[in-house]
C-alpha cells in the first residue's frame, strides 16, 4: 500500500476534509507544534492510487519568508534606493521550521503530495512552497494538487478523485508580486520614514511611516473625500412645486427640471406656470415593473453589504465567513463570480434550508414550484462559484456574528433562487405655463425575493387618482421653493470598497487588509456614520484637534479605535476620515507629482499606468499591476519581466520623490507642525 | 472710381451678409475688400468675410436698424412678456450652466486639471493624445443654460434656455454669434428656444481666452457672494 502526504493550508481545513475522507481519522501530534495535527487513516483513491495510507496535515499559510540579505536588512544599512536590486533570500522563519519540519519527515516515505491549499493565487503559491520542501527530500514524490470551492462532504469526495497538477503560473505571479511588495515596500517605506518621522517625533509617535502600493491609493480615495467634504460650499437653489388635489387625494408634482442655481430664471418660470392657470395632462402610463433580485453573491459585494447590513467592517466579516466556510456551511467566500454554473443543482441546496424556522417555509416554496434560475452576472474567475450555502446549521449552533453572516448568505442564496418582485408603475405628467411637472406611483403586486431578503427595500407609494391625457385643472398649489445643497458625505467603507474595486486596488481577497492597514498606520480614522451635517462639520475639527495633541497613539491607535467609535457601539456603516499624517502624506506626493507633470513628459497611452504613477502616486498604479498578475498567470508575461518592468517604473517616482523631499517636508509642516503652533 | 463701400462687389457681399442677418458695417467691408485681392472670386470673398464677421465684434462690424436692435427699454423687469420680432443678431459674452451648482463645476474642473475624469465611479486618466493635444472638451453640458447676450448696438442681456438649444452649452465660444427672431422676453430676460434661435458660431478669439481662463475663478467668487447674501 503507498502512502499519500496530503497538505492543507490551515489545520481546520485538515481536520475538516480527512473526517471526511476517513469517516473518522486520528489525530496525532506533531512535535513542536501543539496546533497542528496529522490525520492517519486508509483511503481508496480512484485510479493508479488505489487504496493508500493517508497523512493528512497542514501548514498555517505561507512557510517561506522573503527578505534582504543580512547585508541589506538592517535600517541603515544602505542607501533605501539600492533595495531596488538588492538581493533576496527566501527562508523558512523559525517558526514554521517545525512545520517545515513535519512536511520533511512525512515526504520521505510518501508516493505521492497531494496539496490541498485554497484554490486561489495564494494557494498555488504555498502549494509550491510545500512542494519545494517535499521534493527536497524525496525528488520522486509524485505532486498533485485538489480542486475544491467548499468543505461539503460530496465535493471533498469528488475533489479527492480528480487531483490535478499545481499551476506553475499561478505561483509565478504570486511570487512576483512578493518581490515587488517588498522591495518598493522597504525602499519606499524607509526613505519615508528616515526623512519625515524625525520631523514627527515631537508630536507623534510613530514606528515607521510605511508605504504599500496599495495602501496609498486607498488612503488617497479618503483624502479626496475629505477635501472634498471639508472644502464643500453650500449654495442655494431655487424650484417650483406643484400640488393638485383630486378624488380627495394630495398628488404633488416634481418639476422635471429638478432644480435651477438661478433665482431670476425660476422667477420668471414660475410667473409663466401662474399666468398659465391651467395644467394639461401630457402624459398618463401605467406599465409593470419589477425589482430585479439579486445577483449571486462575490466576495466584494459580502464585504459591502457587511458594513451595510451586518454591523461588521469588511476584514471582520471576511474572517467570520472563512470560518463558516472552514467548519463546512458555506463555501469559499473568496471569489470574483457572481453566476452560478448551469450544472449545479441549486436545488438540492436550497431543499437543505427547508427546515429553518425562519426562511425555512420560504426554502418549501421554492421546491414545490417556485425556484427560479438565478441571474447571471458578467464576472467568473472560473476557480470558485458564488458564495453559497452548502449545508443546514442551525442558528443555535453559531455564535452571533456567525449566525448574521450564515443569514445572510443564505437569503441571499434563496432570494437569487427566487423571482424578481413585482408591480406596476404609473408615470403622469402635466405641462404648465411651458413647464413640465411629473409623479410617480408605484404599486408592489409582489413581493417574491423581497419576503426572505430584508436587505433590499421596495414599497407602493401612495396610490394616485386617475388621470387622462388631455385632461386639464388648475392646480390646487403652486409654489416656488428655495433650498441649499448639502456637503457630501465622508467616505463609508462600502463606497471605499466600491472605488477600490472599480479602480482595480487589491483584489476581493485583499481589499479589507488595505482597508485594515491604513487605519493600523494611524492615516485613517473611522467611526459610526454620522446622520446630520452639523456632526461632520464638528468633526472635521476635531481630526485636526487630534492632530494637534497627537499624543502617543502612534501605531497603538489601531483598528481606528478612537473614542467616538468604540462608545456609539461600533453599529451600523462606518465612515473614514483621514489623520493630518495621512493628509500630509497624499497632499506631499499629490504636490511632487504636480511639479512633474508641469514638465508634461510625453508618454505613450501603453504606460498608462506610468503615467499614474507619476502624475500620482496615490492613483490607480496598482490596475496595472493587476492586470501584469493576471497575465503572468495567463502565460503571456513572465515573472522577471513583470518584476523589471515595475521596478523601473517606481525607481523614476523613487528618485522623483527624494529630489524632492522638501515638498513632502513641507506637507507635513502644514498639517503635522504647524497646526502645533 | 468708387469707393470700395460702394463698388458692386461691395454691394453683393453686402447683400449676402445681410442674407444671414449680419449687415456689415461700411468700415467692414472696406476692410475687407481693400485686403482681398481683386481677382479673389465672389463666393470665395464672401466665404472670408463671414468668416471674419464671425470672429468679430459686431458691436463695430455690424450695422443696425431700430428693428434689429434690443429695444431701449429691454431691461424694464415691469413688462411681464413681449414679443421681438427681428431678426436681431447678437453675440455671447457669458454662458452659465444654471443646472448644476457653481462648486460641482469648480470641482470638474479642478478634476480636469488634474487630469483625472470620473466614468462612473472609476477614476480615468485623461491622456492627451498626438494629435489632439488639446485638454479634452469639456462634454455636454446639459443645462439649462444662461448667456449674456450683447446686440450690434451694444445693449447687453440675459438669455434663458427656455428649452435646450442645439449649439448652445458651455462648449459654445464666446462671441458666438446667434440671430433671435420672433423672441419672448420676459421681465428683462430673452426667453431661448429651437424656434426663435439660429446659432451661427463664431468666436472671439480674445474674449473667449479670458472667458475660459477665467471661468474657475469667477465660479468660485460667485460661490462666495452667494454665501455673503445667504
Amino acid at each position: 500500500m503507498g502512502k499519500i502526504l496530503c497538505v492543507a493550508e490551515k489545520p481546520s481545513i485538515a481536520k475538516a476534509v480527512a473526517n471526511h475522507l476517513a469517516g473518522r481519522a486520528q489525530p496525532r501530534d506533531v512535535r513542536g507544534i501543539p496546533w497542528v495535527k496529522n490525520y492517519v487513516f486508509d483511503y481508496r483513491f480512484e485510479g493508479p492510487w488505489g487504496m493508500s495510507n493517508v497523512v493528512f496535515t497542514s501548514v498555517a499559510g505561507h512557510i517561506k519568508t522573503s527578505d534582504f540579505t543580512e547585508r541589506y536588512r538592517k535600517w541603515n544599512s544602505c542607501d533605501p534606493s539600492m533595495l531596488f536590486e538588492a538581493p533576496i533570500e527566501t527562508f523558512v522563519e523559525n517558526d514554521k521550521r517545525a512545520i517545515a519540519q513535519n512536511i520533511e519527515n512525512e515526504a520521505r516515505n510518501s508516493h505521492v503530495l497531494f496539496i490541498w491549499t485554497d484554490c486561489d493565487r495564494e494557494g498555488e503559491h504555498i502549494g509550491s512552497e510545500i512542494r519545494d520542501i517535499a521534493l527536497k527530500v524525496n525528488p520522486r514524490l509524485e505532486v498533485r494538487r485538489a480542486r475544491f470551492s467548499n468543505i461539503e462532504r460530496a465535493h471533498v469526495v469528488d475533489a479527492a478523485r480528480n487531483p490535478i497538477p499545481l499551476d506553475e503560473r499561478q505561483a509565478n505571479a504570486v511570487a512576483a508580486r512578493i518581490e515587488l511588495d517588498l522591495r518598493l515596500g522597504a525602499a519606499f517605506t524607509r526613505m519615508q520614514t528616515l526623512a519625515l518621522k524625525p520631523m514627527i517625533d515631537s508630536v507623534q509617535e510613530l514606528q515607521v511611516i510605511s508605504y504599500g502600493s496599495c495602501q496609498f491609493p486607498t488612503l488617497g480615495f479618503v483624502v479626496d473625500r475629505y477635501f472634498r467634504v471639508t472644502n464643500f460650499v453650500p449654495e442655494t437653489f431655487w424650484s417650483i412645486k406643484v400640488v393638485h388635489k383630486k378624488d380627495s387625494i394630495n398628488v404633488n408634482f416634481n418639476w422635471k427640471r429638478g432644480h435651477l442655481f438661478d433665482r431670476m430664471t425660476v422667477t420668471v418660470l414660475f410667473e409663466r406656470c401662474l399666468t398659465a392657470n391651467i395644467a394639461k395632462v401630457i402624459k398618463m402610463q401605467k406599465k409593470p415593473t419589477s425589482k430585479w433580485k439579486p445577483l449571486p453573491l462575490t466576495t466584494v459585494e459580502l464585504q459591502k453589504n457587511g458594513s451595510r447590513f451586518l454591523r461588521m467592517d469588511s476584514q471582520r466579516v471576511m474572517k467570520i465567513a472563512e470560518e463558516l466556510y472552514t467548519k463546512g456551511w458555506i463555501s469559499y467566500p473568496r471569489t470574483e463570480t457572481d453566476q452560478f454554473d448551469k450544472g449545479m443543482d441549486l436545488k438540492k441546496l436550497v431543499e437543505k434550508q427547508q427546515q429553518d424556522g425562519h426562511w425555512g417555509p420560504f426554502a418549501q416554496g421554492l421546491m414545490n414550484g417556485g425556484f427560479k434560475q438565478p441571474r447571471n452576472g458578467r464576472n467568473n474567475d472560473k476557480a470558485h462559484p458564488p458564495i453559497h450555502p452548502v449545508n443546514y446549521v442551525a442558528g443555535n449552533q453559531l455564535n452571533d456574528e456567525e449566525r448574521r453572516v450564515y443569514e445572510f448568505v443564505v437569503r441571499r442564496f434563496l432570494a437569487c433562487c427566487s423571482e424578481d418582485a413585482k408591480g406596476e408603475a404609473t408615470d403622469v405628467e402635466i405641462d404648465y405655463g411651458g413647464e413640465i411637472f411629473r409623479t410617480h406611483g408605484l404599486m408592489v403586486l409582489q413581493r417574491n425575493y423581497l419576503d426572505v431578503y430584508p436587505y433590499d427595500k421596495w414599497e407602493s407609494s401612495q396610490q394616485l387618482p386617475q388621470f387622462a391625457v388631455g385632461e386639464t385643472f388648475v392646480p390646487t398649489e403652486a409654489k416656488m421653493m428655495d433650498g441649499k445643497t448639502t456637503a457630501p458625505g465622508y467616505l463609508t467603507e462600502p463606497e471605499l470598497i466600491s472605488l477600490m474595486d472599480a479602480n482595480g486596488i487589491g483584489t476581493d481577497a485583499t481589499m479589507a487588509e488595505h482597508i485594515a492597514k491604513i487605519k493600523e498606520r494611524s492615516y485613517v480614522m473611522t467611526r459610526p456614520k454620522s446622520g446630520g451635517r452639523g456632526d461632520v462639520e464638528n468633526y472635521g475639527q476635531a481630526v485636526a484637534a487630534r492632530g494637534r495633541g497627537g499624543r502617543g497613539r502612534g501605531r497603538g491607535g489601531r483598528g481606528g479605535g478612537n473614542g467616538t467609535a468604540r462608545s456609539s457601539g461600533n453599529d451600523g456603516v462606518q465612515e473614514f476620515i483621514p489623520t493630518t499624517l495621512g493628509v500630509a502624506l497624499i497632499e506631499g506626493y499629490d504636490n511632487v507629482g504636480f511639479e512633474t507633470s508641469l514638465s508634461k513628459p510625453f508618454l505613450r497611452k501603453e504606460v498608462i499606468g506610468a503615467e499614474y504613477l507619476q502624475g500620482r502616486l496615490t492613483c490607480a498604479d496598482n490596475q496595472q499591476m493587476e492586470l501584469q498578475m493576471k497575465a503572468i498567470c495567463a502565460g503571456t508575461r513572465t515573472r522577471h519581466d513583470v518584476v523589471q518592468e515595475n521596478l523601473e517604473l517606481y525607481r523614476e517616482v523613487f528618485v522623483r520623490t527624494t529630489q524632492q523631499i522638501n515638498v513632502l517636508k513641507a506637507a507635513i509642516r502644514k498639517y503635522l507642525l504647524e497646526a502645533n503652533g | 472710381m468708387a469707393t470700395p463701400a460702394t463698388c458692386p462687389q461691395a454691394k453683393d457681399l453686402s447683400a449676402h451678409l445681410t442674407s444671414k442677418h449680419l449687415p456689415p458695417t461700411p468700415t467692414f467691408l472696406t476692410t475687407i475688400l481693400s485686403t482681398a485681392r481683386p481677382s479673389t472670386p465672389l463666393p470665395a470673398l464672401q466665404r472670408t468675410a463671414l468668416f471674419r464677421l464671425l470672429a468679430s465684434d459686431i458691436t463695430s462690424t455690424v450695422a443696425y436698424t431700430p428693428a434689429s436692435m434690443l429695444p431701449a427699454n429691454i431691461h424694464d423687469a415691469g413688462i411681464k412678456e413681449r414679443r421681438l420680432a427681428g431678426p436681431i443678431p447678437v453675440q455671447v459674452l457669458d454662458i452659465e450652466d444654471i443646472g448644476h451648482s457653481r462648486w460641482s463645476q469648480v470641482e470638474a474642473l479642478e478634476a480636469a486639471e488634474r487630469g483625472e475624469m470620473t466614468k462612473g465611479r472609476e477614476v480615468i486618466r485623461v491622456v492627451a493624445d498626438r494629435e489632439n493635444d488639446a485638454a479634452p472638451e469639456e462634454s455636454a453640458s446639459s443645462g439649462p443654460h444662461k448667456l449674456l447676450l450683447q446686440d450690434a448696438a451694444g445693449a447687453k442681456v440675459y438669455g434663458v434656455e427656455l428649452m435646450g438649444v442645439e449649439g448652445i452649452g458651455l462648449g459654445m465660444n464666446i462671441g458666438a454669434k446667434m440671430v433671435l427672431r420672433e423672441v419672448v422676453v420676459a421681465r428683462g430676460v430673452v426667453l431661448l428656444e429651437p424656434r426663435s434661435v439660429t446659432v451661427l458660431g463664431g468666436k472671439i478669439e480674445g474674449l473667449h481666452k479670458q472667458w475660459r481662463d477665467g471661468r474657475k475663478e469667477r465660479l468660485k467668487a460667485a460661490v462666495g457672494m452667494a454665501e455673503r447674501r445667504a
